[in-house]
């Protein structure tokens, strides 16, 4: 028997492309399942990622690319696992690939369909900062380029209305609005589940104005809004108007009492959205309003210390939970109790919350149809036997990266790396019990 | 300047070549901003060369499955010598091509791709101007291209066997997790006894104890494990695939040689000394311990006592000791000490017990209920800003500006995690640089945080910066996950290919390259006076080309010659 094998990981944000390249390396072969149109997950949303300020497109799509050109790697966007079925070593996978309406390898990406396209939709991707076309790709520099119909929305797909503008438009011939799902079933020895994660519900505290305060950001919100190729091609200005904000605060923590853990980035993400507002608008005043300071391991502190006093205020609050914002005329309110527990009070014209990282919403989803246990906290369990081991409360099923728990890009690389080589156990072991 | 020119063409009239210039229209991409009809005609009637046959033709989609299939059967029914592709940037598709050629006879390193779009026709609105510099783009490829030369891929045999550095639990984990019937591991431990620090940690942890001891069990039934106590690393040479180590065991310094494909770093680290804080003043008769300390007097005695024999009434925590002359957060300190207090209060309620922190750093989800743990138990949280001790003395300032004074029984600090004492000495062995905290540095920080610059060196546990246990494991099982999909038993591995060679005849042995090396790829040899290129190790970055100042240095595939006549065709 060889000592290679199929190999399924579900997720194509950083931990599931680090693996899946891994592993094709070892001439196994992998189907890389991602559920949106397009690979690189969370990473790409952020335009530089901490501590080094790194431009995180230059970081991640050498990586994109090496997955996409691989020709161990069949990668399915778009797609989603139904049915994982069978023991380790021995895996019958049901995977759903859903229909695009578009040709991966007739289409260019040269954009000339989304023009005549009469639907307009908000795009979930961009935070819903900015509108798309019933057929889209979700930001520029997308990979794979090609875009997507939202069958749902499109007057033809959806709402049986005699429409083919963007078909005509196509040059390549590329569009097949006939398309259907298709569904492809495949062995494997073994698989990652790298499915991510998402943030907290800011609607969930009213007291902060998520939602009902236009100046009131997610902290994906802000990526996106400092990103070049974001919705405001990364100029900062406040929801709805052109106002470049004057001041600002981030408020650290934002769920942490709620969930009952530390997500261990935020600090981090806090502090450089100080230096994002101060490298776009040089006269702007920011503050941190946080309590405790996580900024663990050996390269996070010295950020921090080169951020706090130069790029921001540092307000110590008691009780985060006591923060609230407030609409005060054209500016937002911040009240907090600081260190001695008495009210203060900072008006601003934008806050950032520090939302914590949660399960990602389909996680009970995925859970079922690995066959997986989560922990108390909701994300994919590990077996915890003490050994640092990546395989879940399923033989031969392996997690990696912030569908395992919140942590930063480098944890999320050396857990997908330690499961790349639990899989390769399995190939290898199987090879010589045969 | 003018008779170097002449040169240069009368040689290039020398050629004999049947070159193949595909342009790509890459849809209207290209085709839509680059006049492709006059390029070919213009290209087409190129009377530069003599004995050059040049076949010019342009294509949909070069990048296409039957764009490369076209392109394949181009190759062959033409038989060309060399290849130049006008489309994207190499980027994207470079390695497409080159896996085209690598389908025919045509070596890949006579093929040349010149990037029309990204450089022309995305960023020239005027098509005639986008044009002209396409064409020159095309005219510098061509002339590059006929300057190439043939390379060849050198497989080489590999050792999937692994050397790891120190036995601690990161050591371990990645022994156990790399051994197997086909891969044997050398773990080498300068003491006489395998566990490390985390061998320290089971008076509080207990668990964690057990934990440690049931892997030392595992290495030691380990048949595929070879187990070298006592034992230092003397010399290392080679590159990933091929190391060829020293060691040196024992009083007797009895020597060994092992051959290895990888090397697994696992060295640990050392505690900050708390007497080197300008805040921290104790002596050694003083009830002041660290939290190893007491963590060994709790193992042996079941819980903490004074030198007296008595029970400390009460007990002071000290967090951060060392984060501020260190700047960094060591991440797990917070979470010992809480777990310390809960043990003291479970010792005795009669222990008052007081943890003095800066932050709270819990940043493992399943920590924070250390927090809550430690609340519930009746320990006595106080944030503060400023903290200095003199023997069980403790003045501080709380978060409000409030400074006080307290007197306790006894002194408990948290100090930092800091780099070994030896961290330098393998740094140097094996020219792995340090980062500016002295812990090893690694490629990449997010991604590849255990790999180093000497490819086949891996950095695991708190070598590589302070950490858990956890988290050290699980850095062992990512070198361990980087080591079994690259060192397969029976491949062969090939190295990069456009590496830099040495000209003998020029080389004065200066030595400047050497220093320039980031991969350690060059070596001086001293009997022959000049240095020279491992080329296994080579990855062609073309430091050591620009440092030379004799011009001994060649880049292959990245030639003066090669280079020049691309610039000089295209600025024409």
């Amino acid at each position: 028997m060889s000592q290679t094998g199929n190999i399924l990981v579900i997720g194509a944000g950083i931990a599931g492309m680090k693996a899946s390249l891994m592993l094709a390396g070892a001439s196994n072969k992998v189907y890389l399942v991602e559920k949106l149109p397009i690979i690189g997950g969370k990473v790409i949303k952020n335009e530089e990622s901490f501590p080094n300020l790194e431009c995180s497109t230059c970081m991640v799509a050498p990586i994109q690319q090496d997955v996409l050109q691989n020709p161990n790697i069949e990668t399915l966007t778009y797609s989603v696992v139904e049915k994982i079925e069978g023991s380790s070593g021995d895996f019958s996978v049901v995977i759903r690939k859903r229909a695009r309406y578009i040709s991966l390898t007739d289409c260019i990406g040269c954009g000339m369909c989304y023009e005549p396209c009469p639907v307009s939709l908000k795009n979930e991707w961009e935070e819903n900062l900015i509108d798309k076309k019933a057929i889209y790709v979700p930001c520029s520099g997308s990979l794979p380029n090609v875009p997507v119909i939202d069958s749902e929305h499109c007057l033809r797909l959806g709402g049986g209305e005699d429409c083919s503008l963007c078909a005509e438009a196509c040059a390549f011939e590329a569009i097949n609005l006939e398309d259907t799902d298709e569904i492809l079933e495949v062995n494997v020895k073994a698989v990652i589940l790298a499915t991510g994660s998402a943030t907290y519900d800011l609607s969930s505290i009213p007291d902060l104005g998520y939602g009902t305060l236009p100046g009131v950001y997610s902290p994906m919100e802000f990526e996106r809004l400092f990103a070049s190729n974001g919705p405001t091609l990364g100029e900062i200005t406040l929801r709805g108007s052109d106002k470049v904000p004057e001041s600002a605060a981030v408020i650290h923590c934002v769920g942490r009492r709620e969930l009952k853990y530390c997500s261990a980035v935020c600090c981090m993400y806090s502090f450089k959205f100080a230096r994002f507002l101060n490298h776009k608008i040089p006269s702007v005043r920011v503050f941190n309003i946080h309590s405790d300071i996580c900024v663990p391991g050996k390269s996070y502190q010295s950020f921090y210390r080169n951020i706090e006093g130069a790029d921001t205020g540092m307000l110590y609050t008691s009780s985060i939970a006591d923060v609230s914002v407030s609409e005060n005329g054209s500016e937002l309110k911040v009240s907090y109790p600081d260190a001695a527990g008495s009210l203060q009070d900072l008006n601003v014209d934008m806050v950032i919350l520090a939302a914590a990282v949660i399960p990602d919403p389909e996680v009970t989803v995925i859970a079922e149809v690995a066959g997986v246990d989560l922990d108390q906290q909701g994300f994919i369990r590990t077996v915890a036997d003490g050994s640092g081991s990546m395989e879940t409360s399923r033989k031969g099923v392996f997690v990696a990266g912030t569908a395992e728990g919140p942590k930063d890009i480098q944890s999320s690389v050396v857990q997908a790396e330690s499961a790349a080589g639990q899989v390769m156990d399995i190939v290898t072991s199987q090879a010589a019990g045969s | 300047m003018k008779e170097f020119e002449m040169q240069k063409s009368e040689q290039d009239k020398k050629l004999r070549a049947k070159v193949g210039v595909y342009i790509c229209e890459c849809g209207p991409n290209i085709a839509g901003k680059v006049d492709l009809d006059r390029i070919l005609a213009d290209i087409s009637q190129l009377d530069d060369y003599q004995d050059v046959e040049l076949v010019v033709r342009k294509y949909g989609f070069l990048c296409s499955a039957p764009g490369k299939d076209f392109l394949e059967e181009e190759i062959k029914t033409n038989g060309f010598t060399h290849l130049v592709i006008g489309a994207c940037s190499p980027r994207d598709h470079d390695s497409t091509f080159m896996g085209v050629c690598k389908k025919t006879d045509l070596n890949p390193y006579l093929y040349r791709i010149v990037n029309i779009r990204e450089h022309c026709s995305w960023v020239i609105d005027e098509m005639e101007k986008a044009t002209e510099k396409a064409e020159s783009y095309i005219r510098g490829g061509i002339a590059r291209v006929l300057r190439q030369s043939e390379l060849f891929e050198k497989p080489l045999d590999i050792n999937p066997d692994v050397l790891v550095i120190g036995g601690g639990i990161a050591g371990i984990e990645a022994a156990l997790s790399l051994s197997g019937d086909d891969r044997r591991v050398f773990l080498v431990e300068k003491t006489d006894k395998l566990g490390g620090s985390a061998l320290g940690l089971s008076g509080i942890f207990p668990r964690q104890g057990e934990v440690v001891g049931k892997k030392i069990e595992s290495v030691m039934q380990n048949g595929n494990i070879r187990l070298f106590l006592n034992t230092r690393v003397d010399n290392v040479i080679g590159f990933l695939g091929n190391f060829e180590i020293e060691l040196v065991s024992g009083e007797n310094a009895e020597i060994t040689d092992i051959m290895t494909g990888a090397i697994v770093v696992a060295t640990g680290s050392d505690l900050f000394d708390p007497r080197e804080s300008d805040n921290c003043s104790y002596s050694e008769s003083d009830e002041v311990y660290t939290s190893l300390s007491i963590e060994k007097m709790f193992k042996a005695e079941n819980g903490v006592k004074l030198r007296s024999g008595k029970m400390p009434s009460s007990v002071a925590l000290i967090h951060c000791i060392g984060r501020e002359e260190k700047n960094y957060c060591s991440g797990i300190c917070c979470s010992c000490m809480m777990k310390l207090a809960c043990s003291l209060r479970s010792q005795s309620s009669d222990i008052q017990v007081t943890e003095f922190y800066r932050d709270i750093c819990l940043p493992k989800k399943e920590d924070q209920e250390r927090f809550t743990e430690a609340e519930a138990a009746g320990v006595s949280l106080i944030r503060i800003k400023d903290i200095s001790v003199k023997g069980t003395e403790v003045s501080f300032q709380r978060i409000n500006g409030e400074k006080c004074e307290e007197s306790f029984d006894m002194v408990i600090l948290a100090p930092a995690l800091e780099p070994s004492a030896d961290t330098e000495y393998f740094a140097n062995l094996l020219t792995v640089p340090l980062d500016e905290f002295g812990f090893f540095q690694e490629v990449h920080r997010m991604t590849n945080p255990v790999g180093t610059s000497t490819d086949g060196v891996f950095v695991v546990g708190t070598a590589h910066g302070p950490k858990g246990v956890s988290d050290s494991m699980q850095f062992a099982r990512a070198s361990a996950g980087q080591i079994l999909t690259r060192l397969i038993p029976g491949e062969k591995l090939i190295p990069e290919v456009a590496v830099t060679e040495i000209l003998e005849a020029y080389c004065t042995g200066c030595g400047n390259c050497l220093e320039v090396c980031v991969y350690g790829a060059i070596y001086s040899d001293d009997g022959r006076g000049i240095s020279v290129v491992n080329e296994a190790v080579c990855r062609g970055c073309g430091n050591c080309f620009g440092s030379c100042p004799s011009g001994a240095l060649r880049t292959k595939h990245f030639t003066n010659t090669q280079l020049y006549r691309e610039v000089d065709e295209a600025l024409r």
